[in-house]
């Protein structure tokens, strides 16, 4: 199922005369099984596409769609529906609830999503096990290491089995040797699985692994880069 | 409902986040919770307690009375003319439970002086067995049932008219058949109000004694005086007048009911208070989750869950904390049960007067059923609207973004 943006645009304006391009003409096509690094300094707009792919803002102009389905005309609360339907998040900070364990963390969504409790047991289980934390379920996120935690989050992201996971600055809180683990847990969940991956990073040591890599400058895609990997 | 079930264990475990907040949060509401309703009844059983040795000692709970004895309007005013006998009454056991009394306003006069009082006519011995008004009498005695003629007078009046027990008193007043009544009373004891005006304006006598002087009919008297206290409602009498204490002495009314309210108004004040300082507390904690609350959205809760889950949240803790104020209440309420509250602690260790009359100042403390609901649902609609603040600026933050 492929996700598409298709011109779009993203305008923050200040005043009348301050407007700034967070956005400008993206053109992406995603499909089923991509591993797309979002690759530019700070500030040069690479958040902001994660969150227009996400619907969590919508573009200025320039159409938004999944499947067909225009995600731009979607009210907040079908858009977060839509978020839940087929998209998981790993973020810079984890964002792990503090008060619910490691397995708790991953049964969230699923509980969310409205599963049966054998079937979130299974899945948990399986994502856990997917990023190799299957005996440390009942701890608490205090109680694990930032790449033990991130391994959390991604397990809560892949859990569901979504069509698409967006990943903001997944390695920039972690140390060099962790980052590499996790960018191999990446590569394999989507060699294995077929998981579509899309993140962003601006980790020189990562993007020779990625397969599509797309650079960004001043919200624009200023180069599109194919690896062999 | 298997959606709610994750729901409330979800914002169950949100209360041990910062365990010493909610342990403050949930003490204080429910210490508030606690004292309401121990304020509650205590002011309740105070009033109450006030109200029954007021009304045993002279006033009554309510008068049977012919119905056009009290005027309808001011029921200060009444006609000694308007008399009535048991035949008149229906319901016999209503005979039992209270006393005969006639009633005449008379002068009395004294060696030097005559001053107008009210003389009562009592029967002496169910008077004893129904009110407490013989432990007035303080020099002297109580009237005894098979003499004649003895009077008590107030205190003070006694002094005003230079009276002393033992002395003859000459009483005129007018008879129910228009004529003058006098006769002569031997003063036997003298009434201790605790200095109120009860102690000039009152005088008594006994029944058949005010039956004689005012040529009444031995069937006929002017009040049936009910003292029981206890009594939820008054009785029906469709030939009868049928008024009750805080009619008759209306000013006493509005002040035990003005203490009801003010009672309720300060109840209200605590948990406006205790509220504020919540809706404060609860403010601060959702936006120290608001990161948190952007991820948990960014996932997919919807704005809707989280809101309901907050609200689950305050519900769980006020419901912790309204189930312990509730212990609390109760506990306070049966020690003080056992160790009466002397209300002279209030007051300085002044006699309290009501009425004209020393108030007994012991107050034991009976738990009123109905604070253990009000009281919650009082605390529960003050924490709603302690939520809408911190809610709505939940539900209005900033647009969501990674």
């Amino acid at each position: 199922m492929q996700f598409e943006l298709n011109h779009v645009n993203k305008i923050y304006v200040s005043s009348e005369e301050n407007k700034v391009f967070g956005a400008k003409d993206v053109n992406i096509n995603i499909h089923e099984g991509d591993f797309l690094a979002l690759v530019g300094p700070s500030g040069s707009g690479k958040t902001t596409i994660l969150n227009l792919i996400a619907g969590l803002i919508i573009p200025t102009s320039g159409h938004l769609k999944h499947g067909g389905k225009d995600i731009t005309s979607m009210s907040l609360e079908e858009r977060t529906q839509h978020r839940l339907d087929y998209m998981g998040f790993v973020f810079q900070d984890y964002q792990l609830l503090p008060i619910l364990t490691a397995w708790e963390n991953v049964e969230f969504p699923l509980q969310l999503k409205g599963f049966s409790k054998k079937e979130i047991h299974e899945r948990v289980d399986w994502a856990l096990a997917q990023v190799g934390l299957e005996k440390m379920g009942n701890r608490f996120p205090k109680q694990l290491s930032g790449g033990q935690q991130q391994r959390v989050s991604i397990a809560r992201a892949i859990a569901g089995r979504p069509q698409l996971i967006l990943a903001d600055e997944p390695t920039a809180n972690l140390d060099s040797k962790t980052a590499q683990e996790i960018i191999e847990l990446f590569l394999r969940l989507n060699r294995e699985f077929k998981l579509t991956f899309v993140f962003s990073t601006h980790d020189q040591r990562l993007i020779d692994q990625v397969r599509t890599v797309l650079y960004i400058k001043d919200g624009q895609i200023s180069e599109a880069r194919k690896n062999n990997v | 409902m298997k959606g709610f079930g994750y729901l409330l264990k979800f914002s169950y475990r949100n209360l041990f986040r910062v365990p010493k907040r909610t342990l403050i949060m949930i003490l204080s509401l429910s210490f508030g919770c606690g004292f309401i309703v121990w304020d509650l009844n205590f002011a309740n059983s105070g009033s109450k307690e006030i109200m029954k040795s007021f009304l045993t000692q002279y006033a009554g709970l309510y008068h049977i009375t012919h119905p056009d004895y009290y005027d309808a309007k001011n029921k200060k005013h009444f006609n000694p003319f308007k008399t009535m006998s048991d035949e008149d009454i229906a319901d016999k056991s209503l005979i039992t439970k209270s006393t005969k009394r006639a009633v005449a306003p008379v002068f009395v006069s004294g060696e030097k002086k005559t001053l107008g009082v009210l003389l009562t006519g009592l029967e002496v011995l169910k008077e004893k067995q129904l009110s407490t008004l013989y432990k007035a009498v303080t020099v002297g005695r109580f009237l005894e049932p098979q003499n004649q003629r003895e009077i008590i007078l107030g205190k003070k009046f006694a002094e005003r008219i230079e009276a002393k027990v033992g002395d003859e008193v000459a009483i005129v007043g007018q008879a129910l058949d228009g004529s003058v009544a006098n006769d002569l009373y031997t003063v036997v004891g003298l009434l201790d109000f605790g200095g109120g005006d009860l102690e000039e304006s009152l005088a008594f006598t006994q029944f058949n004694s005010a039956q004689e002087l005012l040529s009444m009919p031995s069937e006929r008297y002017h009040q049936r005086v009910s003292f029981d206290v206890e009594a939820e409602e008054l009785p029906v009498l469709k030939n009868l007048g049928v008024s009750k204490w805080d009619e008759l002495i209306p000013e006493i009314g509005v002040s035990v009911r003005f203490i009801d309210d003010i009672t309720w108004f300060a109840c209200i004040i605590i948990v406006l208070v205790v509220s504020m300082g919540l809706s404060n507390t609860l403010m601060i904690t959702f936006f120290e989750r608001e990161q948190e609350f952007n991820c948990l959205n960014i996932i997919g809760a919807k704005t809707k869950w989280i809101t309901i889950s907050l609200m689950i949240e305050v519900f769980i803790m006020g419901t912790v904390a309204i189930l312990l104020g509730l212990i609390f209440g109760l506990l306070a309420t049966t020690y003080f049960h056992y160790h009466a509250i002397n209300l002279e602690l209030f007051t300085g260790g002044k006699p309290i007067i009501m009425g004209g009359m020393t108030i007994v100042p012991l107050v034991k403390i009976y738990a009123q059923a109905r604070y253990f609901w009000q009281v919650p649902l009082m605390i529960y609609a003050f924490l709603s609207l302690t939520m809408i603040y911190p809610l709505v600026r939940v539900i209005r933050r900033s647009q969501n973004a990674i």
